[in-house]
């Protein structure tokens, strides 16, 4: 086992792996921008470096500084949280090179389910399904010429893409040209490169995925599915597991599907595969994400596996404890994220000092935050703020302790969106599950 | 400093996961990097300590906290503390003093200005206080006082000698004649303690003025300085102002007021351990070991 690690991240999810760290007898180093001196997770570890100015650019993506750090610190493994680096395989090759154990992915299986173009071939050729579309587009006229095979509406993703950024909607030709370039730059700033391809839109559809872990045995454990599809801009709000929309049948034949698409890619750690869950209960493969989720406790809760000390003991090269005939899902978990932005004005993002906090309790409730009080969100990095999750034995007692929990919440000084979180878990829709990924950018407010 | 220290949150003693026994040495907050405070280059605070928290890089001198002061100066693990658990009161309401108290408390990770106890110099046992300077510099309020009075009256009745580490801003003024006062009460300590034919040593270290000047840290039997030190009543500012004189040069420096007599030798830092041990040896009985 590691007996040091640093944590290349900040916010909730630092404090999360520094807390498995911590429970597990391992060392923990932070690092932190000018502008996160305060921040939690400074204080809660071990040891704590400053790595560069408040822009992620200089300082959380600062692969130079975070691996000088590591060195210096003599930790042996980096986590790299979910965002950030945490599916950029440069590092995790930079790390392997620096006799660092990166705790995620191969870099190798990163490149190639981080290229989604490349991650769809992959998933095909194991037989699994994929949307119908097509492979990269090099020019406009290409793309036209696909499209019309594809047929509208269609969606034009960027090869390197992920976090909603770099997808366009595209109804007909004639929006076509205008889509296809500013997907492209967008692609080009956000990821350093433009490449794009295209794939039918599917109306109505559910965003279901599945967790899994591999160990370096190739063992292969899935954790159940988490239901996504509550999303406002490809940005999930709510997530729930087991999905309502998922049978036993069609759960058993996800399951056997990831586990093979896991075994295919040669996957080692944490990851979950996304699929697309049309109405008559088709799926298709979407994409895989290489890490830790931002959902993971949603898992945790149902399964009572831990995610993050799992990806450790992973990383350190330890098999699997736990088999597929071990994982029993009998509880329900819902997740609302809390960001501090203003629902009522466009969902601005708020920032601040915070005043009163008051973090909801009781058995089975948990409260994934950075916040304390007196601690000033800075405006330079995402506005998640919390992550509230429940779990009871069954949907609707999950549902009633949710809304319960999302009352008692108490947090002064910015604008958040639960009451947002509370006006939807009673409409009828989340009620019975039957809301889709379109269901809150047709919602009227 | 960041808004929550880190020494809020108490290290969990666990053993690392499918390690047996408890052969694992854990980090501590000693193996963190300190930047020095004059080029800020960063050094790893245990090589700090080993080089007597003088900068390796530059020669600076870099100004030490009381818990760093006593961890460098006393034998490992001899420090044992005395009323730790004293904490100031914001006995006269003064604006902002209950908010600056909870905020320098929390980043200085003490309660107090000053830390007090027992330990040992080369197996010798001694009495020490070591003032803060991270602690509203180091400024003598009533808490501050009542701790430097308790320790004289405790070394006289365990007949120890005392060392005192002095670094402060004088009298705390959001105390206003509490603090005042303590002058005159832990003057009478160290009369007490000095009757009974006890040791009394102060190394003066920079800045020590006003009232701590005025009161325990000039009435040592041996007054040491730190090489460069400002040491004195009111502030050269302060006098410049008032006497619209310009002060001769190195004035109220710790070589300055060795000139004038008022300062017995000037003992470098790396110096000050070995000095402190002979003066001990030089001045008590082996009987008081």
């Amino acid at each position: 086992m590691f007996s040091k690690i640093l944590i290349a991240n900040r916010g909730e999810i630092a404090i999360r792996i520094i807390r498995a760290c911590k429970e597990m007898g391992i060392s923990t180093v932070a690092v932190f921008s000018e502008a996160d001196r305060d921040a939690l997770h400074v204080s809660l570890a071990d040891e704590s470096y400053c790595i560069g100015p408040a822009p992620a650019a200089q300082s959380y993506l600062n692969m130079d500084a975070i691996l000088m750090i590591a060195r210096f610190c003599g930790v042996q493994a980096i986590h790299p949280g979910y965002g950030l680096l945490s599916e950029n395989p440069e590092f995790a090759q930079r790390c392997e090179q620096a006799g660092i154990e990166f705790i995620g992915a191969p870099a190798d299986v990163m490149r190639k389910m981080g290229d989604k173009d490349m991650a769809r071939r992959t998933m095909r050729q194991a037989g699994v399904p994929v949307v119908p579309g097509c492979d990269l587009v090099a020019t406009l006229e290409d793309a036209i010429r696909e499209a019309k095979q594809i047929g509208y509406p269609l969606l034009i993703k960027a090869r390197a893409g992920g976090g909603g950024r770099g997808i366009r909607r595209v109804n007909g030709e004639s929006e076509l040209a205008a889509a296809y370039r500013s997907a492209a730059a967008e692609a080009q700033s956000a990821f350093g490169d433009g490449a794009l391809y295209m794939e039918k839109l599917l109306l109505r559809v559910k965003h279901i995925e599945v967790q899994l872990l591999c160990d370096r045995k190739g063992h292969v454990v899935c954790l159940g599915e988490r239901d996504c599809s509550m999303q406002r801009k490809n940005q999930k709000v709510i997530e729930e597991s087991p999905a309502v929309c998922v049978s036993g049948e069609l759960r058993k034949q996800l399951t056997e599907t990831t586990a093979l698409a896991a075994r295919e890619a040669g996957y080692v750690g944490a990851g979950t595969i996304e699929y697309l869950l049309t109405e008559d209960g088709q799926f298709y493969f979407m994409e895989m994400n290489t890490r830790l989720q931002v959902e993971h406790p949603v898992t945790e809760m149902v399964t009572g596996v831990d995610l993050v000390k799992s990806q450790i003991r992973i990383a350190s090269g330890q098999p699997l404890t736990i088999r597929q005939k071990d994982v029993r899902i009998d509880h329900h978990a819902i997740e609302c994220r809390i960001n501090a932005e203003d629902p009522a004005n466009n969902f601005r993002p708020s920032c601040g000092q915070i005043g009163i906090l008051h973090i909801p309790g009781g058995p089975n409730v948990r409260f994934d935050t950075a916040l304390y009080q007196g601690y000033s969100i800075p405006p330079f990095y995402d506005s998640m703020i919390g992550k509230l999750i429940v779990s009871a034995r069954t949907r609707e007692d999950a549902i009633r302790k949710m809304q319960a929990a999302l009352c008692e919440m108490v947090i002064e000084g910015v604008n958040h969106n639960a009451q947002m979180h509370l006006d939807l878990l009673c409409e009828p829709v989340f009620i019975d599950g039957s809301y889709t990924t379109d269901y809150l950018a047709n919602r009227k407010a | 400093m960041a808004l929550l220290n880190k020494r809020l949150f108490k290290k969990p003693n666990i053993r690392l996961e499918g390690e047996a026994g408890d052969g694992e040495t854990r980090q501590t907050e000693q193996d963190t990097l300190v930047s020095c405070s004059a080029c800020g280059v960063s050094v790893p605070w245990k090589v700090m300590l080993s080089q007597d928290f003088v900068c390796p890089h530059c020669g600076a001198l870099q100004t030490l906290s009381a818990r760093d002061r006593m961890l460098w100066l006393c034998d490992a693990d001899s420090f044992r503390e005395i009323d730790k658990d004293l904490k100031p009161i914001d006995r006269l309401q003064f604006p902002g003093y209950a908010k600056k108290l909870e905020k320098t408390a929390l980043e200085s990770g003490e309660p107090e200005g000053v830390i007090t106890g027992t330990g040992r110099i080369s197996g010798r046992l001694c009495a020490f206080f070591f003032m803060n300077p991270d602690f509203i510099m180091g400024s003598m309020g009533a808490v501050v006082g009542e701790k430097i009075t308790r320790l004289f009256e405790y070394a006289k009745k365990r007949r120890l000698p005392v060392i005192g580490y002095a670094v402060s801003g004088g009298a705390r003024i959001q105390e206003g004649v509490f603090s005042l006062m303590q002058m005159a009460k832990t003057s009478g300590a160290v009369l007490r303690h000095s009757q009974a034919g006890l040791l009394y040593i102060v190394v003066l270290t920079h800045p020590t003025t006003g009232g701590v000047t005025a009161s325990f840290a000039m009435e040592a039997d041996i007054i040491l300085a730190e090489p460069r030190a400002l040491i004195g009543f009111a502030g050269p500012r302060v006098i410049e102002q008032t006497m619209r004189q310009q002060l001769p040069e190195g004035f109220q420096r710790a070589e300055f007021l060795l000139e004038k007599g008022f300062v017995d030798r000037i003992v470098p830092r790396n110096a000050q351990k070995k000095e402190l041990y002979q003066l001990l040896r030089l001045h008590t009985r082996e009987a008081s070991l």
